[in-house]
């Protein structure tokens, strides 16, 4: 065969589908988490040095992009953990039918937004 | 590696535009990746324009209109048309798929038909799946019994024999290795589905007596565990079988054993 054959397109045309989102989204929010956790050692770091830290840090959180960011960690948490658990179902040999996985997907995907939610109210005291 | 660009040769162009000569209204627009091996230009999507009111209901129909009726230069895979030979995999409308049992009715908008995805190109929809043929012959896919009793049937549990059930089914087609994103990766290393599935088809089988080679070997950081559980492979087989779950069962006897 000669040198110059080129390579048939491959992530360029081929369907995205629920189960292949997630894996992708599954290992970036892996990624992003190591990255939040370092910022959170970090942060708990900074208290110990005074309080002025403390209210830099309330300040920055009060900001919209510092609301982002809590909400965005607990949304990557609440995702990564509800994918966890189906890969710990796939790791039993459960839920392979492609119908169950798409089920198990949905409901991680819609289960990681009402984590978030459920996760401010909390934290608004709104309940409980 | 990941490598998500295409290399510089495999950039696709836009082609030839062939227009429907038959003067009928209902007419669909099929875009197909072409590549001609006698020159050296780049690949090509040229597109037809096909009198739908007599083409028969699936992409092969669609395909054998086209070589026979507009251009006779286009080459692609096919043989037993009924979905048991697995020639004729390609990738239709952005899912692997055999063309042979793939209704065109699915598909809405206009038909686009590539190559299997991530193969080199031999000629148009024609990849050169040999990689993927080394492969399987290095899981041995045959039977390995010592015992010499050739008057009599080697028999199976009827429990045992079902074991086989969605797994001998296999054709071969590729639509599943090609589909999946890790073997496009590591396709060099990693089995892949297809081989993968092959490989569980022996290690499960009661008759054969080396399981637990079989199982050493497969058992790799590279060959076996490149699966990340992405199932494209499982939305892909025209067969509906199962890979994924194939393999997470070779996972879990290794965990197990």
């Amino acid at each position: 065969m000669k040198e110059n054959n080129p390579l048939s397109p491959h992530i360029q045309i081929y369907n995205w589908h629920i189960s292949s989102l997630i894996s992708i989204s599954h290992r970036i929010t892996g990624i992003i988490n190591i990255i939040l956790i370092t910022l959170i050692c970090l942060w708990t770091a900074l208290l110990l040095l005074g309080d002025i830290n403390y209210e830099l840090i309330q300040k920055f959180f009060e900001t919209f992009f510092g609301k982002f960011l809590i909400m965005g960690t607990v949304w990557s948490f609440s995702f990564q953990i509800l994918s966890e658990i189906r890969h710990l179902f796939w790791d039993l040999g459960l839920g392979f039918e492609l119908k169950t996985s798409k089920i198990t997907g949905l409901l991680v995907i819609f289960g990681s937004f009402i984590l978030t939610i459920f996760v401010f109210i909390l934290g608004r005291n709104l309940i409980l | 590696m990941v490598q998500i660009n295409l290399p510089p040769n495999s950039k696709v162009q836009k082609g030839k535009y062939y227009k429907d000569k038959t003067g009928s209204k209902n007419i669909r627009k099929v875009n197909i990746y072409r590549w001609d091996p006698s020159n050296d230009e780049n690949p090509r999507i040229d597109t037809y324009e096909v009198d739908m009111d007599n083409c028969p209901s699936k992409v092969l129909d669609l395909l054998n209109k086209i070589k026979n009726e507009i251009d006779s230069s286009i080459a692609y895979r096919r043989s037993c048309a009924h979905g048991v030979c697995g020639s004729c995999a390609m990738n239709m409308d952005g899912k692997n798929g055999l063309a042979c049992t793939k209704p065109h009715k699915e598909i809405k908008g206009d038909i686009n038909i590539y190559p299997l995805p991530h193969l080199k190109v031999q000629k148009d929809l024609i990849g050169d799946l040999s990689t993927l043929y080394k492969q399987y012959e290095s899981v041995e896919p045959w039977l390995k019994n010592s015992k010499k009793n050739d008057d009599k049937e080697n028999l199976q549990s009827i429990e045992d024999r079902s074991k086989l059930d969605g797994l001998y089914e296999c054709i071969m087609c590729a639509c599943c290795s090609t589909s999946c994103p890790s073997y496009w990766w590591n396709g060099d290393k990693y089995l892949g589905p297809a081989v993968l599935l092959q490989a569980y088809r022996w290690i499960i089988d009661s008759r054969d007596e080396e399981r637990k080679e079989r199982l050493k070997k497969v058992a790799d950081e590279l060959k076996l565990y490149r699966c990340h559980t992405i199932m494209n492979c499982t939305n892909a087989c025209p067969k509906g079988l199962n890979p994924a779950k194939a393999i997470a069962s070779i996972k879990k006897m290794l965990a197990t054993s």
